[in-house]
């Protein structure tokens, strides 16, 4: 039994965990549901020992827990199977499921066969037909969850939590998991299962706890509750002043996107998007959203499809440099890593984009650079106490802003806002969606890509729904609810 | 806010060091430690001739160490610089028994450094192997075509024309052109912008539309170029072609650049630091010849430097990423 007390967790701007307090029974399969940024991802790794200072207790069987390492967790029976698997993928099953705890015989030698003959028992035991020498790369990516779990059950694991196991695998491997997953439970042991998607939550689950905004909403049993009870206790919450009024002014058409494919990213992808109009995308992560904007930003080049640009047709772009001339700018969702320069000052990194322009042949005129990026920092209301400070030690909503400023600069109409406001506080948050209607007061055209609902229908005059790298369903701003959307990105079949 | 008003304008002064925050200045504080404590250590140390002699030896490593500030600052490294520097004078020099002008033979040098550059500015770009890898491939392809061309053979005499350049004062002064030129290049150019930019975010840099592959070719291009220039000025200093030159000369200039405090780990430093590096490296070693120490003792003392100066690097590094975190 699984006890959580008063469990909080604070990360700079935001609070991953609040006060949450739950318990998981012994001999159960629990659900764990929620958005995006619910606190699930916080929540296990506080179980499994990564995160190790928090407010509140966490006790399993009675007795507290305080782990300080991983290994800790590991050595009292938790065993946590992340998204991103942690095989290794040049070694065999036997030595991955031995991996660090190889049985050695006399002499310090490993026992080869020992290892075989215990990976093979387990793999049977679950009804796996994985060969133990095979190796590990070479296996789907279901079969290689399959080895992550029979190490943990060699490790004596009475804890398994799995996070988003089945977010790769297809219909089938999920199926086949399913039955691996029952056949734990038989065996008593207790599964902590992070998802989702409702429709598997309740397929497999005997109890589902939501959570919301890093709140403890409840829990339910399976059997007394239906899918559209859970949704609603996930996205369920006030709208009124988390977003600034918003007049809509459409106009022409700015852009339209035709039949764009990408292989293994997504596929037949037509969209349009008119002047001073934001659209909003809504997907899970991996739908495909980021991979479709760095194809319209010139990161990648599609397989097939055309991108029409007022009159202009292109077919994908080969430079971001080419995208940003025909007109589209775009905010990566990674700010540290793909939009700002952290070593950089403010200034440097708001004239990154428009050095060209800036410039008189080679050199960069530093008039002309500072009147601009003074301009940004002003109308923006970026907080520095001057041009020349280093980007990274700003706040997160400034950094956000001077990327966004960056933008800006390149004057283009047409923008991509790729996760703008995570990892910020709500107060910054705000200021991105003012700023982000003033853009559209000018005519401008965003694409906002969100993988958190409320934003989405908060500011979205549109709305397109992508699942698993298609456009399946738009929504109009007056149509769209959270449950419907829910429904459509989940695959649950209630519409 | 105070800083609000002086946001107008930045000083002449200050804009040489601005954008590194002074970090040059321990260096050259180090600079003048050292040379007070050689002059009371070691007799003979403070004199004019001493002085031109060390000169003339930071000269060669100063230049080409420039080039691989350049290529460190957008996060790559160039282990080819001693071998495209043997290649340009022993090939570019095979012209000299024949009888050729200096004409002829100075820009065929400086060409081939330059080809050869811009031959590991493509493969970097090419081919998704990191710069460390292709550049230690190409040194010792560079090296190995030196030396089966010329079949190890030295050339000599030279002509007393190519010793103009190596008189003297004349290689220092060609060192202080070249810090001049890039110091300019490196803070007020697009292209020098783009470097900085390069190296502490690529991806973030791409998406900003800067043209990334290209300035990278440029930049091994640039190195090769200074490799080549540099040879020049050893020939000059020499008096002889030796296909062996340059051995080494890539450890003598990646400790010059993180000694001056440019970032291994690319984005930051700056070309002045590495004149300062160079200086710094050069005393050293010169202090400990003249004290008769083994020359042995010259690659030890370079490589505890190194190390010294990219733990100082790293620790900085650790400390920004836990604040930003």
């Amino acid at each position: 039994m699984i006890v959580f007390e008063r469990l909080s967790k604070k990360f700079p701007g935001v609070k991953a965990l609040d006060d949450v307090s739950f318990r998981v029974e012994e001999g159960e399969i629990h659900g764990l549901v929620g958005e995006n940024g619910a606190g699930k991802s916080t929540l296990i790794k506080i179980l499994s020992g990564i995160i190790t200072d928090y407010e509140g207790k966490l006790f399993i069987d009675g007795r507290e827990m305080s782990f300080t390492a991983a290994h800790q967790a590991q050595n009292q029976g938790v065993a946590t199977i992340f998204q991103e698997l942690t095989v290794i993928r040049d070694l065999s099953v036997a030595e991955n499921i031995f991996l660090g705890r190889e049985p050695v015989r006399m002499g310090g030698v490993v026992d080869t066969n020992f290892m075989r003959e215990k990976s093979r028992e387990v793999l049977q035991y679950l009804g796996s037909t994985v060969n133990p020498g095979e190796i590990v790369g070479r296996l789907s990516i279901a079969n290689q969850q399959i080895v992550e779990i029979c190490k943990a059950l060699v490790l004596n694991a009475k804890i398994i939590v799995m996070d988003e196991p089945t977010s790769s695998l297809t219909e089938h491997e999920v199926k086949q998991l399913v039955t691996f997953i029952r056949r734990l439970k038989e065996r008593g042991l207790t599964i902590l299962y992070v998802s989702h998607k409702m429709e598997e939550v309740f397929h497999i689950c005997d109890t589902i706890s939501v959570l919301r905004d890093g709140k403890f909403i409840g829990s339910v049993n399976k059997e007394e509750s239906t899918p559209d009870e859970v949704i609603r206790m996930m996205v369920g919450r006030s709208m009124e002043a988390m977003f600034p009024p918003r007049e809509r002014h459409i106009g022409e058409k700015l852009l339209e996107v035709r039949s764009l494919s990408r292989k293994g990213e997504f596929e037949d992808v037509s969209f349009s998007l008119y002047e001073g109009e934001i659209v909003g995308f809504a997907g899970l992560i991996g739908a495909g959203r980021t991979e479709l904007a760095k194809t319209l930003i010139g990161a990648a080049r599609p397989g097939a499809g055309e991108i029409r640009i007022g009159k202009r047709v292109f077919r994908g772009f080969s430079h971001p440099h080419e995208a940003y001339q025909a007109g589209i700018a775009y905010l990566p969702e990674d700010r540290k890593g793909e939009g700002l320069v952290a070593c950089l000052t403010v200034r440097e990194n708001i004239a990154l984009s428009i050095l060209r322009r800036i410039s008189s042949y080679l050199w960069v005129k530093p008039q002309a650079e500072l009147s601009v990026v003074d301009g940004f920092i002003k109308n923006l209301r970026i907080k520095v106490y001057h041009h020349d400070q280093v980007a990274e030690t700003l706040s997160g909503g400034n950094q956000q802003k001077v990327v966004i400023s960056k933008l800006l600069a390149t004057q283009t109409d047409i923008f991509i806002f790729d996760e703008p406001t995570r990892g910020i506080d709500v107060g910054a948050k705000y200021e991105i969606y003012r700023i982000m209607n003033d853009l559209t007061k000018e005519g401008k055209g965003i694409i906002f890509i969100s993988s958190e609902l409320p934003e989405i229908l908060g500011i979205s005059d549109r709305i397109y729904c992508m699942r698993a790298g298609q456009l399946i369903k738009e929504f109009t701003h007056e149509e769209a609810s959270p449950e419907k959307i829910m429904h459509v990105l989940t695959g649950g079949n209630i519409i | 806010m105070k800083g609000k008003q002086e946001a107008g304008g930045t000083s002449g002064f200050m804009s040489v060091f601005g954008r590194t925050q002074f970090r040059e200045l321990p260096i050259l504080i180090y600079i003048l430690l050292m040379i007070v404590f050689f002059s009371f250590t070691i007799p003979g140390f403070w004199a004019v001739r001493n002085f031109e002699n060390i000169s003339r030896q930071i000269a060669v490593v100063g230049i080409i160490s420039t080039g691989m500030t350049l290529v460190i600052l957008t996060g790559g490294i160039d282990l080819s610089v001693g071998s495209i520097l043997a290649f340009a004078i022993s090939i570019g020099g095979a012209g000299i028994p024949l009888g050729r002008s200096i004409w002829v033979v100075y820009p065929t040098i400086l060409l081939l450094g330059t080809i050869l550059g811009l031959v590991n500015g493509i493969l970097i770009t090419r081919i998704s192997v990191p710069a460390l890898i292709i550049t230690l491939g190409t040194m010792n392809i560079f090296r190995g075509i030196t030396m089966v061309v010329t079949r190890g053979i030295y050339i000599t005499p030279i002509p007393f024309a190519y010793m103009t350049i190596g008189r003297r004062y004349t290689p220092f002064i060609f060192l202080l052109i070249v810090i001049g030129v890039f110091i300019f290049i490196t803070l007020r150019t697009r292209f020098g912008r783009n470097l900085y930019a390069i190296g502490g975010g690529e991806q973030a840099s791409l998406y900003s539309g800067v043209p990334v592959v290209r300035n990278k070719i440029l930049v091994y291009t640039i190195s090769g170029f200074l490799s080549a220039f540099a040879g020049l000025i050893l020939v000059g200093r020499s008096g002889f072609i030796q296909p062996q030159a340059g051995l080494g000369y890539e450890m003598n200039a990646i400790a010059a650049v993180v000694v001056g405090g440019t970032s291994i780990f690319g984005g930051t430093g700056s070309v002045l630091g590495t004149f300062f590096g160079a200086t710094l490296m050069g005393l050293i070693l010169t202090g400990l010849t003249m004290r008769a120490v083994d020359p042995y003792w010259q690659g030890l003392v370079t490589g505890i430097l190194v190390i010294l100066a990219i733990s100082i690097d790293s620790l900085r590094q650790m400390k920004s990423r836990s604040i930003s975190s």
